[in-house]
């Protein structure tokens, strides 16, 4: 305890020193047990940003933390803005951080899901500003490298925030389609009637109806029993048949195509995978992110933040890749999705294909299945965060929305019910949830969430190989020539290699190097009790090892010749850097 | 090496004139001929690159038709689709030729103005130039860099010209554990021996090169690349040799792939490789094709290419033709499975079978083989120089060992002899032409009208497709990527439709069938119905009320 207060009051000075430009006081605020005090970046966790909002806090984080984080685009959107991507480490410690074990985050695949923006900018923004006086984030900056991407779709984000919509529309981004194959292109989408901004319902008194406002809240509708009878029908969302084809929000922006359904692994066509646009990687933005992972192969875990409905998911998206994740990797997977059933209270661990359903080209199988990277996909917000209870599964529960916008959100979730002629229905009304409301997090629960997936996160990377040469033994052969075995270990969960990339040999094997010392021979050692070796009788200084298990070793061994000084260089893309002279 | 210069002085020489030729054509040669085509025939014909490889070569497009050819229904035609098939892009080539050459007759003159065909004659450009170059061997991968054997090292062991004759044949070294043996009818020839008969092999054999990076494995991981056949997206054989990390990762596949989606007129495509669902066509498997991950052709569309396929066989006379299965990642499964189009493919030749010389006292071969069929059959033809003969050398990896190179040498199995192309180009031009009338084709026929009185109308009329082709393939009824049959009324302002929609869309109309559509409308005057489609046309008809 004594040492946390002083740990405390050193944090305090240290931020004293560095926001001596600012006017706060030291005085005025004290820390809560795992926040930072007094950031650089002052942020407001409880609203969302738009494209340039997130250009301005990556900006402000980058030049606030120029020893820790380094701002770049890794490409452009479809209509030109910049997917912002922060790469946060150590850039005085722990060597190069292109060569680290990183963890990739990326947010906002579907635009209407828009939170995993802020819980990725939460993590980039809480990892900057808590290094100063966290030791376990300075181990960990020291150790890895996060790549944090906060939105792979700005276009559409901003169309999202900024144009009429439900809460779930659009999911795509915005390159035209013609969804009803009819050659016109977004004809007859959403008609934001009452220009409120939000894409509500449309209801019509009909004696005939089947639909009857609840008696314990009258905004929602119920249908009608069966002996009953209803004073309402439903119309749909609000829209207009704008093209005169008898249907009515056919073909707008709002469902061009499916960005998660463009990825390289187990990818299939839109008649059999809905939302599948060309091929692989046809949409721009993805292309972006492709060609990142690909330049940056010490990526070893990722996460791609989806709303909603709480859930941790991890391939396969598909049946026919069961096989695919075979029982070592499994094991993994499970270890780091239960812990995230801990720190996420009433998130639930599950398989896309399984407990969801069947998704091809989903890009956490392409991480998986085409890079071998341990992916999970959170599905962020659950209506559990309501009042601690429930699940989103929970067909017999009572619906909590009404009574949490009543009594937590003052009705600002809801536009009410009201009058509107509509050109083609008449008299009808207008209303429902807001587009914020059902997906997105309500403002006050923003930030606890975020920090709560970071923390998973957190755990994620902090699992990824951390390897070191554990023991260097040495045996006089007689002759001039010496033996030299030693012991690679990586002491965390993850491999080097995971079953996959190992089928496939997707990465190349890691490379152990004795350098200085004339190597006449070299070989793996694969039992060093019994004195059973294979040989490398080839380039003998560089031995090539398949992989480097989880919380295991492998044993290696050079004969040298002459007593020179020497050094070990062990060097595995997902597994890092090591270097131990001699 | 002197081949290839005089190739070049010619082309440049006589761009213009039509000129026979004496062999295949490389990169420079080709371009060549396109560029001419386009200004012997400016009103019909047009070029432009969709892209440029990583090897600094064009992906051509010629474009063939007669007005606006994005409003008539298409055919693609696609060569070069394996580097070491140069027929495929000589037949592609030579197809616009002799399409060209006789677009001053009626008939061609009606098919420009019906039908647009848009030909990509070489999508291997990078690999095809390997042909050409002091070092011959079969290349189907492009110019990327790859590591074909997943070692983290790239091109680290390609092949080598042992015997310096500038062209990779074959590696035969004596060995008790060898697997081949010597075919009994002609000893030149190696074959498998059948050790499920209790056969020794006497030999082991390589393409000809050596071990150079020692990993007990030869010319695993020589230069380039992809290969254009094997990165497309139907059961692409991920991270195995030629294929790529994910498909569709090359310059020359995303730039077709994407040319062709945006020419929602195109109905069918032609492709020339090994792969062949012409000479035999894709029987209909029930099973594959209602899987989830539609494996097997739908039953319409595989009575099409069984149509399609009896036309070839008559027209080409190649029904004998080898079977073929492709082996995934290709671009004729890609055409049909993806792309959800009529997707024809051909080798356009094959070795015919040699009947024995009763002259040299030949009897049939004992055990059927290739390359034993081959070397006959260059004899008859006098066909000279295709075949090494075996030459011992000091081979550094089998030293002491008995090590000979030699043997038949790379492309002749696939690619004729350049004097029989023109007779195939024209067979495969003709075969074309003739599937070009199958072609799915609109019209607006039994129109009625009716007075009910009081300026009240009803029309009826029957929307018919009058091709043996369907509107959309069975497939194509499911993809976003094809457009469906819209039909409009175009009525006045002083006119209503009381009943039958405005605007609307048929999923797809079947070859010979026709559907009935009935409107009631108000008003008097002229009101113009029409129905089209980008793979049908449009067909109108104008009604006085």
């Amino acid at each position: 305890m004594k040492r946390n207060i002083s740990r405390v009051l050193l944090s305090c000075g240290l931020a004293i020193g560095s926001l001596s430009l600012q006017a706060q006081q030291p005085n005025q605020v004290f820390k809560g047990a795992g926040s930072p005090v007094r950031p650089k970046v002052p942020m407001s966790w409880n609203r969302y940003n738009d494209h340039a909002g997130i250009t301005d806090i990556v900006k402000k984080i980058a030049a606030a933390h120029p020893e820790l984080c380094k701002l770049e685009s890794i490409g452009k959107s479809f209509q030109g803005r910049d997917l912002w991507c922060l790469t946060i480490s150590d850039f005085k410690k722990g060597g190069d951080v292109s060569r680290k074990p990183a963890m990739y985050i990326d947010g906002n695949i579907h635009s209407n899901e828009v939170q995993g923006s802020e819980f990725a900018l939460y993590t980039a923004w809480y990892l900057t500003e808590s290094f100063a006086d966290t030791k376990y984030i300075q181990e960990l900056l020291a150790d890895k490298t996060f790549y944090i991407v906060p939105t792979i779709n700005p276009d559409a984000r901003d169309n999202f925030f900024h144009e009429a919509n439900t809460a779930s529309s659009p999911r795509s981004g915005l390159i035209p389609v013609d969804n009803d194959r009819d050659g016109q292109v977004d004809e007859d989408g959403y008609d934001d009637l009452d220009k409120d901004g939000h894409i509500v319902m449309m209801r019509r008194k009909n004696p005939n109806g089947r639909w009857k406002q609840d008696t314990k809240d009258p905004r929602k509708m119920v249908m009608v029993g069966p002996e009953e009878k209803g004073e309402y029908e439903l119309l749909g969302q609000e829209g207009i048949d704008n093209d005169g084809d008898g249907l009515v929000n056919e073909d707008g922006y709002t469902f061009e195509y499916d960005p998660n359904r463009d990825w390289g692994w187990g990818w299939q066509p839109n008649y059999i995978q809905n939302g599948a646009y060309k091929y692989p990687f046809s949409l721009p933005e993805n292309r972006a992110v492709m060609d990142f992972v690909m330049k940056h192969p010490n990526i070893a875990a990722a996460q791609s933040y989806h709303n909603s409905g709480g859930m941790i998911l991890r391939g396969p998206g598909g049946q026919e890749d069961v096989g695919t994740y075979n029982a070592n990797d499994v094991r993994i997977y499970d270890i780091l999705g239960k812990k995230g059933e801990e720190l996420l209270p009433g998130y639930r661990y599950l398989v896309v294909y399984k407990d969801l359903y069947s998704a091809y080209g989903g890009e956490l199988d392409w991480f998986y299945g085409g890079r071998g990277v341990y992916t999970f996909s959170n599905e962020l917000w659950t209506s559990y965060l309501m009042f601690n209870k429930g699940n989103d599964d929970d067909d017999n529960g009572v619906d909590p929305s009404y009574q949490f916008d009543r009594y937590l959100l003052f009705k600002d979730a809801f536009v009410e019910w009201h009058e509107y002629d509509h050109p083609q229905y008449g008299k009808i009304e207008i209303g429902g949830f807001k587009k914020n409301f059902g997906r997105m997090h309500p403002g006050f629960l923003l930030e606890a969430d975020a920090h709560r997936n970071m923390s998973f996160s957190i755990f994620h990377c902090y699992q990824t190989p951390k390897l070191s040469i554990d023991s260097i033994a040495e045996k006089d052969l007689g002759d001039g020539l010496k033996e030299i075995t030693a012991v690679v270990y990586n002491e965390r969960i993850i491999p080097t290699h995971a079953s996959q990339d190992l089928k496939f040999k997707i990465e190349r094997p890691d490379y152990i190097t004795l350098t200085g010392a004339k190597v006449v021979a070299s070989m793996m050692v694969d039992n060093r009790d019994l004195g059973i070796t294979t040989e490398q009788q080839t380039e003998p200084a560089t031995i090539v090892v398949p992989n480097i298990p989880g919380q295991g070793s492998v044993t290696v061994r050079w004969i040298v010749q002459g007593n020179s000084k020497y050094t070990i260089t062990v060097d595995s893309r997902k597994g890092g850097l090591v270097i131990r002279g001699k | 090496m002197r081949k290839y210069t005089t190739a070049i002085l010619l082309a440049a020489l006589t761009a213009l004139t039509a000129q026979a030729q004496q062999d295949y054509s490389p990169y420079q040669q080709q371009t060549s001929r396109l560029q001419a085509l386009t200004k012997q025939y400016p009103q019909l014909a047009s070029i432009k690159s969709i892209a440029r490889t990583n090897g600094n070569k064009d992906i051509w497009m010629l474009t063939i038709g007669s007005g606006n050819n994005t409003s008539k229904p298409a055919i693609a035609i696609v060569g070069g689709v394996e580097g070491q098939h140069l027929l495929g892009a000589e037949l592609a080539i030579g197809f616009a030729e002799d399409l060209l050459k006789g677009s001053s007759s009626d008939s061609i003159k009606a098919l420009l103005n019906k039908t647009t065909f848009y030909v990509f004659p070489n999508m291997s450009p990078d690999a095809s130039e390997q042909y050409f170059a002091a070092l011959k061997y079969e290349r189907s991968g492009n110019a990327t860099t790859t590591d074909d054997d997943r070692d983290g090292k790239t091109d680290e062991d390609g092949y080598d010209d042992l015997d310096g004759n500038g062209k990779i044949t074959w590696l035969r070294v004596k060995s008790p554990l060898g697997i081949y043996k010597l075919h009994p009818d002609d000893s030149r020839v190696l074959i498998k021996a059948d050790a499920a008969k209790g056969e020794k092999g006497e030999y082991l054999l390589y393409a000809e090169g050596i071990d150079n990076d020692k990993d007990k494995l030869y010319n695993e991981d020589g230069p380039g690349g992809i290969s254009f056949n094997r990165n497309f997206t139907y059961k692409h054989p991920s991270f195995t040799p030629g294929s790529g990390e994910f498909a569709v990762s090359e310059k020359e596949n995303r730039a077709l792939v994407d040319q062709l989606f945006d020419l929602f007129n195109v109905y069918a495509v032609f492709s020339f490789s090994t792969d062949n669902n012409l000479s035999s066509p894709i029987a209909y498997n029930p099973a594959a094709a209602n899987q989830r991950i539609v494996a097997g052709y739908l039953e319409p569309d595989a009575k099409a290419n069984a149509l399609v396929s009896e036309l070839y066989n008559k027209v080409t006379g190649m029904k004998e033709a080898p079977k073929s299965t492709p082996a995934g990642g290709d671009f004729g499964s890609w055409g049909y499975y993806h792309y959800a189009r009529y997707s024809f493919s051909t080798p356009g030749w094959f070795v015919p079978k040699a009947k024995p010389d009763t002259a040299k006292k030949e009897k049939a071969l004992s055990v059927d083989d290739p390359t034993a069929n081959y070397l006959r059959w260059a004899a008859q033809q006098g066909i000279t120089n295709t075949f090494t003969p075996w030459k011992a050398i000091q081979h550094p990896d089998f030293a002491g060992q008995t090590a000979e190179v030699g043997g038949i040498d790379p492309f002749v199995l696939i690619n004729p002899p350049y004097k029989l192309v023109p007779d195939i180009v024209k067979k495969h031009t003709s075969f074309i032409v003739q599937v070009a009338a199958y072609q799915p084709e609109l019209d607006l026929v039994n129109v009625k009208t009716e007075k009910l009185g009081n300026g009240l109308t009803r029309i009826s009329l029957e929307v018919a497709n009058k091709g043996v082709f369907a509107s959309h393939t069975k497939l194509g009824e499911r993809s976003y990527w094809i457009k469906r049959i819209q039909v409009k009324v175009n009525t006045a302002s002083t006119q209503t439709v009381i009943s039958g929609r405005k605007n609307q869309l048929l999923n797809s109309l079947d070859g010979l069938s026709a559907q009935p559509l009935t409107w009631l409308i108000k008003g008097s005057g002229k009101v113009t119905i029409e129905a089209g489609s980008p793979t049908t046309g449009t067909a109108k008809t104008d009604i006085n009320l």
